[in-house]
């Protein structure tokens, strides 16, 4: 049985009048086991594949190559289905055209889904939309599967009508969760990354195919070590509280304020989607009304929630203090946090800035992002920006854009942005 | 706040909150502050055998009738369940956070209130300033107003360990010697006032006792406590106090008297002739100079004695009140700013008015009303009124 903790990290002080309250909430998991095999339901994994005419030789040789390193992770019992993703999506494996799109892998289904792998040819084009929606269907096909995760791969950009494929990610989200790559330099990040973020998954580059298959493998086993099916953040605030903004910042940053359903009038969950043994920050800020020096109020219960159970709890805490030697103190942890989003906000707005041609902007922005990174001490950031920047000054911000830059390196920075560091936590 | 384990050979029970052992007859756990149910404690212990403790009054003969078992006051009935949130009235979950409006409710360590009969009341509470609430009070009535009535107040000094259990087991210790009327010795008044005498040292004596039973053996800096009892008999009040808590009688009409003195480097400094402002507001003031606990040299009471004609109010209190209000006067002012007989809503509005200075030490507020009572529902005015 899976164990979670919580530990919370905030400056509780508040000074007179004082009313926002921030706190980094640390829930770690324990114990997760395997997806699927924890008796909370059956797991479901799609692979999806691009065979669109843009995938050339090499990319599909490494794809296919790709794709049964990913099926070798999935364990025996878990439900498998195969897209080959094009103008319209096929379904590979199980070849099957009505009943449960699904079956469940044991060696001989297995035998049947590697030799549909292999069967893969690219043409067509690219419509992401219809992907997402056979990958629904599957799943909605089997019931007993409630842990349901697919990897998505692609080359190029969705070539539909500008909506199609948000209303697809509004249907997929909060049923199942993908991980998305990209190959090559041919799709938009900001795309991809529309999808992984709705479905609670991870954005990433692959420069060359030969990168794929080592991809394909960590994610599929990450995906198996789930063995927490379907996690909420839950969170209580005190009456005539605000909830300023919900955001996981480690290990990756998202903003999930507007996720939130509402349990009660007073309490709202946000899906955190499988967990496997990993521990996640959250940064909430919550707005109170001020108090009278001395007094104290809980200003937010953090709990995570299986089901309707609550696993774990840390309790975010208010005290108005007339002391400026406490108030004054902003707690590392939020500091930290606080400038990995801004980091984040700098390389998407510097990068969107420089596509559209305002090198004035890029300019300052990657700037700021490069003294950030220093700050927080995000070495891979650092690294990544200096392949788009020449830095002459990391304390000061100041940097001149490249003359050339690799795209795939600019890529890598703009998915990499989400990616953040740690503080190391005193014991 | 740290848990003391119960001294060797305590009957305890579990605590019902947290698990951990609790003295039997507690009211609450002194582990988790969570209040011990009502079953669980035993009801109030019978009238101590003959040759027991509260029974040696040494030389001083008895007068059978006036302690016949029937005369043991019994406790006051402990609060059902949580308390709701003062601030809007909502449930308050176990972690003390109300489950509406966060509010942080004070344990029932922190804030607890006793009113054993309508004219009699007690509020202890934990000022702001600090962390904890060191005081301890309790308090005993008889039904009848202006019959009998036994208020307790101990103030733990802040500076040493563990002095907010010590202070709470001294109270409790004082409540079970002063829990049967006073002896009324040989018919002469001096028979009478040494029999009485040697009941408030053997108080202070059990209070002292349990104080120090709280302590670790081994502890640098023991715990320690002040002492003050009045007990109203009709119209006959008797006290006794060691350090600077206070007991005050205080008219309706015409003026109070602080009735202790204080064992306390102001005190010293007030004999020798200083203005009693100058005096408490100089940084010894609050530096007291004898006390109870491990590391005292002279925990003899001093006792007295005053007939009360008129109307009005025996007031019990810790110094977290009289900082702000020392003066029998300025104590009567805001009892008139409070414009309440009820001796529950006088105390929280003390209370509130202490807090309302600042709350600065931990505020004990103990009342017997002598005379007519109207017990108002309606709400203590504001805190700070009249100040």
């Amino acid at each position: 049985m899976a164990q979670f903790t919580a530990a919370v990290y905030q400056n509780e002080f508040l000074p007179d009048g004082g009313t926002d309250v921030n706190a980094i909430v640390t829930i770690s998991c324990e114990g997760a086991g395997t997806a699927g095999q924890s008796g909370s339901g059956n797991a479901g994994e799609i692979i999806i594949v691009d065979t669109s005419g843009s995938m050339g030789p090499a990319t599909m040789a490494a794809a296919k190559d790709a794709a049964q390193a990913a099926l070798a992770e999935i364990v025996d019992g878990t439900y498998v289905a195969v897209i080959a993703g094009a103008d319209r999506a096929m379904l590979a494996f199980p070849t099957v055209s009505s009943g449960p799109g699904m079956v469940r892998l044991d060696a001989g289904t297995r035998a049947q889904a590697q030799a549909a792998i292999d069967r893969f040819v690219g043409s067509g084009g690219t419509a992401i939309s219809t992907w997402l929606d056979l990958a629904g269907q599957l799943f909605a096909s089997v019931p007993e599967v409630t842990q349901r995760h697919a990897l998505l791969l692609t080359d190029g950009e969705n070539r539909e009508r500008p909506g199609r494929l948000d209303e697809a990610i509004n249907r997929a989200t909060g049923y199942f969760q993908c991980d998305c790559r990209g190959v090559g330099t041919d799709w938009q990040v900001a795309e991809i990354r529309r999808i992984s973020q709705a479905l609670l998954g991870t954005v990433d580059i692959i420069p060359g195919p030969e990168q794929m298959r080592a991809q394909f493998q960590e994610i599929m086993r990450k995906s198996m070590a789930r063995g927490v099916a379907d996690a909420k953040l839950r969170l209580w605030t005190p009456q005539g509280a605000q909830v300023l903004f919900v955001r996981q910042v480690s290990p990756t940053l998202e903003d999930l304020t507007d996720r939130r359903v509402q349990v009660n009038p007073l309490t709202s969950d946000y899906p955190t989607g499988a967990w496997s043994d990993e521990s996640r920050d959250y940064h909430v800020a919550i707005r109170v009304a001020a108090k009278a020096i001395g007094q104290e109020q809980l200003a937010a219960r953090v709990q995570l929630a299986l089901g309707d159970d609550v696993v774990t709890q840390g309790l975010v805490k208010a005290v108005w203090s007339n002391n400026s030697e406490l108030t004054a103190k902003i707690d590392k942890q939020v500091a930290h946090y606080t400038g990995q989003a801004e980091l984040a906000a700098m390389i998407q707005e510097g990068l969107a800035a420089k596509a559209a041609g305002d090198e004035a902007t890029a300019t300052t922005k990657l700037g700021r992002a490069v003294q950030l990174a220093a700050e927080t001490g995000n070495d891979e950031a650092t690294a990544k920006l200096k392949k788009v920047v020449d830095v002459e000054s990391e304390t000061d911000g100041t940097v001149r854009l490249k003359r050339t830059v690799e795209k795939a390196d600019e890529m890598a920075l703009d998915t990499a942005s989400t990616k953040t560091t740690r503080v190391r936590k005193e014991a | 706040m740290t848990a003391t384990p119960p001294a060797a050979g305590q009957a305890t029970v579990a605590c019902p909150s947290c698990g951990q052992p609790v003295p039997v007859g507690s009211r609450f756990c002194e582990g988790c502050g969570a209040q011990v149910v009502p079953g669980d404690a035993p009801p109030p212990p019978p009238p101590p055998p003959p040759g027991s403790p509260a029974d040696q009054l040494g030389s001083a003969p008895i007068s059978a009738p006036t302690r016949r078992p029937a005369d043991a006051l019994p406790d006051p009935a402990p609060a059902q369940g949580r308390r709701p949130c003062p601030t809007c009235g909502g449930e308050v979950g176990p972690d003390h956070y109300c489950l509406s409006c966060g509010t942080k409710v004070p344990s029932e360590r922190d804030h607890y209130e006793e009113t054993p009969a309508p004219w009699v009341a007690g509020v202890c509470d934990r000022g702001i300033v600090h962390d904890r609430n060191e005081d301890a009070m309790a308090v005993l009535a008889a039904p009848e107003p202006g019959s009998r009535a036994v208020l307790i107040v101990l103030d733990g000094v802040s500076n040493s360990i563990d002095s907010d259990v010590a202070s709470l087991a001294g109270a409790h210790a004082a409540r079970e010697m002063l829990r049967m009327p006073l002896p009324a010795g040989m018919a002469t008044p001096e028979s009478r006032a040494a029999a009485v005498t040697k009941v408030f040292e053997d108080t202070v004596k059990a209070a002292n006792a349990a104080v120090i039973a709280t302590t670790d053996p081994d502890s640098p800096n023991p715990a320690s406590a002040t002492f003050v009892a009045a007990v109203l008999e009709g119209r006959r009040l008797h006290y006794a106090n060691v350090g600077d808590s206070r007991g005050y009688w205080l008219p309706d009409e015409g003026p109070g008297v602080q009735l202790t003195v204080d064992d306390s480097m102001a005190q010293a400094q007030m004999a020798a002739g200083v203005p009693r402002e100058v005096a408490e507001s100089s940084p010894q003031a609050h530096a007291i100079t004898r006390w109870l606990g491990r590391d005292s040299d002279d925990a003899t009471p001093r006792v007295g004695a005053i007939d009360v004609t008129e109307d009005g109010w025996v007031l019990v209190c810790s110094d977290g009140l009289w900082n702000y209000a020392s003066e029998p006067e300025a104590l009567q002012q805001q009892i008139r700013a409070a414009g309440t007989t009820d001796p529950h809503q006088l105390a929280l509005a003390l209370v509130a008015f202490a807090i309302a200075q600042g709350g600065h030490d931990n505020i004990t507020v103990t009342l017997a009303r002598v005379g007519v009572v109207q017990n108002a529902s309606e709400t203590p005015p504001a805190p700070g009124e009249g100040a």
